[in-house]
């Protein structure tokens, strides 16, 4: 479970204060899928490195199951990343001199884990998004589509409290597109909790949860009924 | 992360990038080639130098007397044996002459010596025997001949029992040495040795000019020297009479020197170990610039700043070490060609200056990878991962 309370993000442009975020407020069950969608600017890519560690809120909580991040220090913060939070990116980040197997089997390498555990793990992750054949590839020997897989399956090896995905389908054409979306919904059938930030509302559609931002708030947020097919109604 | 992992990535980056890895290498692989040859070279020469001082006696001390109203008898000269601090004494009488037989005439050096001479000097005799007690006491007319005079003479070494004419007297060859090496004192092999008693006569001169006195093992040379200075003092009553000359005191500023020399050699060849290691932190710089999306992912997925640090701290001691490694086989090839060339030598790398040279590579690769390691570790992700 996350929990943000009136969390504020403010740069400094010049002699400007820009409010990126201005007071959010969201909580976030365990197996829920929330896509947070917003406009260019509305926040949400600050509110995504919020949620994903990679930056600290200069006023306001933030609790990732009961732990307050910014009581945190860095190497914690590190540990934290590791263990509860699989990213999804819109490039894939895949480190392109490592095998997709290589690139799944990172995480683990930083939490200590042995190698024949390593193996598995990587192994099932990869199977379970259907690259089981491919796992000496490299990044530049698969499709777009296939190497956002080696990235789901990263995120998802370490079994994280939480997957955040941004943007995860920016770069891919639709057919990649309803293959990832579909991955992710299956995931989300199989109990992970999911967030993801984009700006595109067909894909928001898909999410039951919806949380839209504007101009650093909260605009709205709705829920629907559990669903279980894709394309729902906006 | 375990290291070996760090070690595996490590090896895995440098390889990426083979050319850049050989060039940045090349610092080191200069720098140690540099250190580990030259110093190898003054410690080969030293060792040289030092072997061939102490073959003359490294346990003697030389007396020359030089210019005085009064005179050094040979029987003096015997009785400083019998101190406590003295265990043997070689008086030498020496000057030219000519030899002749079967009708060839050469100048020669006449050395009229005791029994002590082989052993205290050091004779290297290839036919017959040195001179010995016997000849000394009936003033037997026996000589050793030098390799070149025997040479010059008969046109062979094969000349033991005949007979040399030196200075008008008929003398019977009863040894001939080995061809010697040119030394420091000159060369014996246009020597030709005598008893020291015939020789008195010979050049017509009764006073001992120069003595070897060999130490007692007991006993310090220092403590000696002082001996014998004290009885050439009560002799002569004047210290600028004589001159004692003590081999270990040579040998010990001979040593000094070279020590100073190495320290020097080594010194300036370490500062090309600097320079390489600058290039080593340079190409770390860059890499860690060129690799900011990597930590980025890195840190992302759970990195922490030890392991990036250990990451790129492995990296550049690989480097360094790698290159350090192939400096010393590089130096250990030119030193065996140089063995093969000059064997007299035998110029090796001991394992003390090897393990000077890699431990020194390494810690220039620990030196100059910790600056480039940290700026890679202090990158914040999100900075890191927008990084194109």
């Amino acid at each position: 479970m996350i929990e943000l309370r009136d969390v504020k993000k403010i740069y400094q442009v010049g002699d400007e204060e820009v409010h990126a975020l201005d007071g959010v407020s969201l909580m976030i069950q365990d197996r829920e899928f929330v896509a947070i969608i917003g406009a260019s600017g509305s926040g949400k890519s600050t509110l995504m490195n919020i949620i994903g560690c990679l930056d600290t809120a200069d006023e306001g909580e933030y609790l990732i199951d009961g732990q307050e991040v910014s009581d945190l220090t860095e190497r914690e913060q590190s540990i934290l990343r590791n263990r509860k939070i699989g990213f999804i990116f819109q490039q894939f980040n895949l480190l392109p001199k490592l095998t997709a197997f290589e690139n799944v089997e990172l995480p683990l390498i930083y939490q200590g884990i042995a190698s024949s555990e390593r193996k598995e793990r990587v192994t099932a992750a990869l199977q379970e998004v259907g690259l089981g054949k491919r796992i000496d590839h490299r990044p530049n020997q698969l499709s777009g589509g296939q190497q956002q897989r080696v990235a789901v399956a990263r995120a998802l090896v370490t079994r994280p409290s939480l997957i955040l995905a941004d943007e995860p389908t920016g770069n891919l054409d639709s057919r990649s597109t309803n293959d990832i979306m579909d991955l992710l919904q299956k995931l989300h059938a199989e109990g992970n909790t999911l967030v993801v930030i984009t700006h595109d509302n067909d894909i928001a559609a898909q999410a039951p949860r919806r949380v839209q931002l504007l101009d650093g708030r909260v605009v709205s947020d709705t829920a629907e009924a559990p669903m279980t097919g894709k394309g729902g109604a906006v | 992360m375990k290291i070996s992992q760090a070690g595996k990535m490590a090896v895995s980056a440098v390889l990426a990038n083979k050319l850049r890895s050989f060039l940045t290498m090349l610092g080191i692989i200069i720098g140690v080639m540099a250190v580990t040859l030259l110093i190898s070279l003054v410690q080969g020469a030293t060792n040289t130098v030092t072997a061939s001082l102490n073959d003359l006696g490294g346990d003697q001390l030389v007396v020359s007397v030089t210019g005085s109203s009064k005179h050094l008898t040979l029987s003096e000269v015997k009785a400083y044996a019998d101190e406590e601090e003295i265990d043997v004494v070689s008086p030498v009488i020496s000057g030219t002459g000519t030899a002749k037989a079967e009708g060839n005439s050469t100048s020669i050096t006449i050395s009229g010596i005791t029994e002590a001479y082989e052993d205290v000097q050091g004779m290297d005799i290839s036919d017959g025997r040195g001179i010995s007690e016997n000849d000394n006491d009936y003033r037997l007319k026996v000589c050793v001949i030098g390799y070149t005079v025997a040479n010059d003479l008969f046109g062979t070494t094969n000349v033991v029992g005949e007979t040399v004419r030196i200075s008008g007297g008929d003398y019977r060859a009863v040894g001939v040495l080995e061809e010697a090496q040119e030394t420091l004192m000159g060369s014996e092999n246009s020597t030709v040795y005598v008893p020291i008693t015939n020789a008195q006569r010979l050049l017509s001169q009764v006073a001992i000019t120069s003595f070897y006195a060999v130490v007692n093992e007991a006993c310090s040379t220092d403590t000696a020297e002082n001996k014998l200075d004290s009885l050439l003092m009560d002799k002569f009553g004047d210290e600028d009479s004589y001159a004692i000359v003590n081999m270990a005191d040579i040998l010990e500023t001979i040593d000094s020197v070279m020590a100073t020399m190495e320290l020097l050699l080594g010194a300036i060849a370490g500062i090309s170990l600097l320079v390489g290691g600058i290039g080593i932190m340079n190409i770390m710089l860059v890499s860690v610039t060129e690799r900011t999306k990597e930590i980025g992912i890195r840190k992302a997925i759970g990195a922490q700043k030890s392991d990036i640090v250990v990451q790129f701290m492995i990296e550049s001691v690989v480097i360094s070490l790698v290159g350090g490694v192939i400096g010393m086989l590089i130096s250990q090839g030119i030193l065996t060609t140089i063995n093969t060339l000059y064997p007299d030598y035998g110029f090796t790398i001991t394992a003390g200056v090897g393990g000077i040279a890699l431990g020194f590579s390494a810690l220039v690769g620990i030196v100059f990878g910790i600056y480039p390691a940290n700026k890679a570790a202090k990158l914040k992700p999100i900075y890191a991962l927008r990084h194109e």
